[in-house]
Formats: structure tokens, C-alpha cells, sequence
């Protein structure tokens, strides 16, 4: 199969995962028929509750875990395929370092375990990027939490991959050292690489990511372009000058906001909008900002998961 | 074959690191620096005239240096083998298990590799390390003895080869149970528990007369029909090490036997890590 841009990086289709265990007539279920698309070069943002079944998915992904049923293909084929695993960079959630190695030695094994040439030059460079050429005489066991998961993120990165799979990347690295692997991550996106995050820190999904689905009880519930979900469908929010009058305002159709100046009004199609702005105009408001009124991610994901939704709703 | 390889390399490094297996080594060496400073043989035309340890005279018949050294081949080839293996259960019972530990696991398969090498370089990793140490231990042994006494054999050596391939028996069995349950403990147990069935499975036939004659003694012979005879296997190494004729019939079919029980244990391991979610 010839692997095109268009060729999503990810594809999965009715995934569904069903843990047995033994002498158990009924197991644990994961994924229930979970379909998604992640198209090449994107920045993809997986968020949702816990046991929501991101990390089964993300397992899934990459041949860890056998699905019950559906199909998954990554780069344009199976995960189970040695060649397509080559292209692809992970982080686990918790990754386990060997205690007594040193940082250089591991990169190598990783390198050789991917079938790349030695690189002692490049490995060093990768550990710099990461934040950690200080203490690359240091043996892992001294590492700390944080120092830990950047040796993991260079790990992930040997040998350019195409597709980068991170499970949690800031997971006790400091807020400084946050900017910096985000930093790292978005070079990552801009030479082209897919990434597929997944993290509880939603403002980190936020800053990082162009594309998010929430997964919940294993299904997906919204999927789309970030600012699509964020966005609010019919809200607006409008600043005006000071000295407004509140009720001429008020009868305008707008509702006073929190900060000073600041009104929100609902108006779904732009000439209801505009009537309304033209009321204000009329009563000497004079407008100096208008937004539509986004929701943060938080918001998103507590009002899709909250609401309970069943539908899947593709925004983008 | 290169993954297989990389795996044994990343078994290897970690058993580089472990304090226990450094300081077996260690002991080795010891040993055999204690057995080369503190021994002295002293040999007049192939016989055993005289022997010193630590400067006492140790009293004995004057006998060809082959005859001599039989019984401390034997008890060589016994200690390596018994408490080779033994060791080997203590010291690598972890090795599988801390390879498929959460978070690591999850990152060997999502290297470009297949399962089976995972296993395979694990199992290759452990040989190695098996064979090493046992090939130090004896040649060490094998040295002090040929420049002392001037009588070289490759005996103990064969005999530490024999060992190795006891342990890979009871190692395979470990490594499948490591696919079964993730535990060092589990999997030391399994290894201990085979290699007391191996010795029980060597003397079957006598052990066979105290079971009363019908169901009681042909479940035991069908039982112990499947096991690796490891005492038979030490048996014969202890002759071979000893330069005496085998006692048992037929070499070749007994160490056939104990490579095919550790080829089926290994089939099974392999078959459950395929097929295994982690």
C-alpha cells in the first residue's frame, strides 16, 4: 500500500478491547467500538477521565495490546508490523529506567534495538535537547522524576520518528521544564512529525495540541479541531468603552459579565448579532473588542463527559 | 538475529549491575586464587608424589595424577553443576519478570522488535551469563591443575557444558513462567521445583520400587517420564570431569531429552507471551 499525506497517521475502526481474566466469565471492557482519525502531521490531544481507556487505546495502537475486535492501522499499517513500529517514538505513562546505567547507555540500546547505526554524537545532542547534558555522566538511578521522563521523551525521539506517542510526557518535570519539552514538542509538529498526546493537564493539550478527542466509558464522545471544540456556538463576548449604560444594554439583548465593560450575548446567526450591536451603538455604547466566548478545555471536557453524551460529534 | 542480540546485550548490562552476580564472580575468583596460592602438588613422573594445602601435608596413596585428581574433578563437576544451577535460579529469577515489569515492557514492544525476540534474547542473555561463569569457574580450575601438576584435561570443561545445559532446562521453565506470572518468586520456585523433579526424574526407576506396584507407581513413572533427568545429567558430567567411563547408557539421548523438555517449555512461553496484553 502506497502511504500518502492524506493517509491518516492514525486510523482505528469499531476498536473494542475486553480484558478477560481467567476462570472470569465476564471481563473488564476497555474500548467499546471506538472509531478515530488522526490525520499525518497533526498534533493530536487525547483527553478524558480516568479508566476512560486512553491508555489501552494508546496500547493499542502500537500492538501492546490485542484488540477484541475492529482494525487499527498507524502509518498506513498494522502496529504488529516491525517496520512501522520503527517509525514511530513512545513515551509509557511510567516509564522504567534501568537503575545502573548511564543515560548514554540507554539511548544506545534503545538506538540498536531500533536497528539504527550507533550515534554516541547524536545521542548526546538528543540529550542536551532534553534538558539533561548535565548530568550525562550520571547513572539513571540518581535521576529524579522529572529528569527521568526527559531521558524517556529522547528515547522517543532516536531516530526522527514519524509518529510520536506520548503518554503523560510532563508528568513531574517543573513548570519550566514543561516549556521546554513543549517546546520540543512543537519542533517535533513543525518538521512534520504526528503527535499523539495524551495527558491530564489540560492546558498543556491546550498549548500543545491543534486536535482533541475525549474519550470516555471507551467510546469517543467529540473529536475535532481545537478551537472548533472550545469555541462557543452562538455566544459572543463584547467590550465596550467605559460610561456604558447597564440597562440600555440589558435591553439590547447583552448580559453584564464579570470584568468591567464586558457583556456576553447569544446570537446565533450574524444579523441578530448585528441588531443587537446597532442597539448598543444607538444607546452610545461604543465597542472596542468582540470574540466569540470560548470555553477552555476543562469546560469541553466536563461538559461532553458530564452531559453524558453517546453521540459522536465530529466538529472539524 | 540482531533484536535476539540486543536483548541478551540489555540482560547482560543489567546483570552487570547486579551487586549479587559481581560478587558471585568475585568469589570465584577467590576461590580459585586461594586453590592456586595455597595447594601444592608435587608430581614425579605422572604420579601424585606429594600435596600441600595451606603447608600441611595432606597424606595419600602414590597414585598416576589422573587417578588423583578423579575425586576433585567429580566433586568440581557437582558443585558447578548443582550449585551452578542453583545459583542460577536465585540470581536470574528476576531478570524475565523485571523485563516485563510495567513501563518497561510496554516500551521494549513498542520497539520495533518482535515478541519472540524478547524471549529468546532473555533466554540467550541468562545462557550466556551460565555459560561464562561456568566456563571461568572450571577453566580457572582446569589451569591451576594443568600448571601444577601437569595433567591438562578438557573434562571439567565438557562436564561445565553439561551443567549449562541442565540449566537451561530449568531456566526455560522459569522464562515461562515468567509469561505466566509476573514474579521473581514464582519463577524462582518453578526453577527449584524442576530442578528437584530433574533429580528425582534421574533415579525414577529406583525411586519407582517404594511406590506399591499399579496406579501409584505408573503415575509416578508417567510423571517423572517428562522430566529432564538432571541427576542422570550431573552423573555423567562428574564421569566425564573424572575421565571414568559413563554410567549412564546413552549420553546423546539424555542430553537430547533435557534439550527437548526445554525446547517444549520454551514453545509454551513463547505461545502465551504472543498472545499476552500488558
Amino acid at each position: 500500500m502506497t502511504v500518502t499525506d492524506s493517509t491518516p497517521a492514525i486510523e482505528v475502526t469499531n476498536l473494542s478491547k475486553t480484558y478477560r481474566r481467567a476462570f472470569r466469565k465476564t471481563g473488564t471492557v476497555a474500548l467499546r467500538g471506538m472509531d478515530l482519525s488522526v490525520p499525518q502531521g497533526s498534533a493530536f490531544g487525547l483527553i478524558g477521565p480516568n479508566g476512560a481507556g486512553k491508555t489501552t487505546f494508546i496500547k493499542s495502537i502500537l500492538g501492546i495490546v490485542q484488540p477484541t475486535e475492529g482494525a487499527v492501522r498507524v502509518l498506513g499499517g498494522s502496529p504488529e508490523d516491525a517496520r512501522i513500529r520503527a517509525r514511530i517514538g513512545y513515551l509509557p505513562e511510567r516509564l522504567h529506567l534501568p537503575h545502573a546505567w548511564t543515560p548514554t547507555a540507554f539511548l544506545a540500546t534503545v538506538g540498536r534495538l531500533k536497528g539504527l547505526a550507533p550515534d554516541p554524537a547524536g545521542n548526546l545532542r538528543l540529550l542536551e535537547r532534553v534538558g539533561l547534558s548535565d548530568a550525562v555522566g550520571r547513572k539513571i538511578g540518581g535521576y529524579s522524576k522529572g529528569m527521568r521522563q526527559r531521558l524517556g521523551l529522547a528515547a522517543a525521539l532516536i531516530g526522527k520518528p514519524d509518529l510520536l506517542v506520548l503518554d503523560e510526557p510532563t508528568d513531574g518535570i517543573d513548570p519550566m521544564g514543561r516549556m521546554e519539552v513543549r517546546r520540543i514538542l512543537q519542533e517535533e509538529v513543525q518538521r512534520g512529525t504526528t503527535l499523539f498526546l495524551n495527558s491530564h493537564l489540560l492546558a498543556e493539550t491546550e498549548r500543545v495540541c491543534d486536535r482533541v478527542a475525549i474519550l470516555a466509558d471507551g467510546r469517543v464522545l467529540r473529536e475535532g479541531r481545537l478551537d472548533e471544540l472550545v469555541r462557543g456556538a452562538s455566544r459572543w463576548l463584547a467590550r465596550f468603552a467605559p460610561g456604558v449604560s447597564v440597562e440600555a444594554l440589558t435591553q439590547a439583548g447583552f448580559v453584564q459579565g464579570r470584568a468591567d465593560g464586558v457583556y456576553h450575548v447569544d446570537a446565533g446567526d450574524p444579523a441578530v448579532l448585528n441588531v443587537a450591536l446597532d442597539r448598543a451603538r444607538a444607546a452610545g455604547a461604543l465597542l472596542v473588542e468582540l470574540r466569540r466566548d470560548g470555553m477552555d478545555l476543562e469546560s469541553v471536557l466536563l461538559g461532553t463527559v458530564g452531559a453524558g453524551a453517546s453521540r459522536v460529534e465530529v466538529a472539524a | 538475529m540482531r533484536p535476539v542480540l540486543g536483548i541478551a546485550g540489555y540482560v547482560l548490562r543489567e546483570a552487570a549491575s547486579r551487586k549479587f552476580i559481581l560478587a558471585f564472580m568475585v568469589g570465584i575468583t577467590l576461590v580459585l586464587a586461594v586453590v592456586a596460592v595455597s595447594l601444592r602438588l608435587e608430581v614425579i613422573d605422572g604420579a601424585l608424589a606429594a600435596s600441600r594445602l595451606f603447608g600441611k601435608e595432606l597424606r595419600g596413596n602414590i597414585q598416576s595424577i589422573d587417578v588423583a585428581l578423579r575425586p576433585v574433578y567429580q566433586a568440581a563437576a557437582f558443585i558447578v553443576f548443582y550449585g551452578g544451577i542453583l545459583f542460577g535460579i536465585v540470581a536470574c529469577s528476576d531478570f524475565a519478570p523485571g523485563l516485563m515489569s510495567p513501563g518497561r515492557i510496554e516500551h521494549l514492544l513498542a520497539l520495533p522488535i518482535q515478541r519472540w525476540h524478547l524471549l529468546a534474547g532473555t533466554f540467550l542473555g541468562v545462557m550466556t551469563l551460565a555459560l561464562g561463569g561456568t566456563l571461568y569457574g572450571t577453566t580457572g580450575l582446569v589451569l591451576i591443575f594443568g600448571v601444577k601438576a601437569g595433567y591438562w584435561t578438557v573434562g571439567p570443561l565438557v562436564a561445565g557444558l553439561m551443567a549449562c545445559v541442565g540449566f537451561a532446562a530449568v531456566y526455560a521453565v522459569m522464562l515461562t513462567t515468567a509469561t505466566l506470572v509476573r514474579s521473581a518468586a514464582l519463577c524462582a520456585a518453578s526453577g527449584f521445583a524442576f530442578m528437584v523433579g530433574g533429580i528425582i526424574a534421574g533415579h525414577r526407576q529406583d525411586i519407582s520400587t517404594f511406590f506399591e506396584e499399579g496406579l501409584s507407581r505408573s503415575a509416578f513413572l508417567a510423571v517423572t517420564l517428562v522430566l529432564p533427568r538432571l541427576s542422570a545429567l550431573a552423573e555423567a558430567a562428574g564421569d566425564i570431569a573424572s575421565s571414568t567411563p559413563l554410567e549412564v547408557r546413552s549420553l546423546g539421548t539424555l542430553l537430547l531429552g533435557v534439550f527437548v523438555f526445554g525446547l517444549g517449555a520454551l514453545a509454551v512461553g513463547f505461545w502465551r507471551f504472543e498472545g499476552k496484553d500488558y
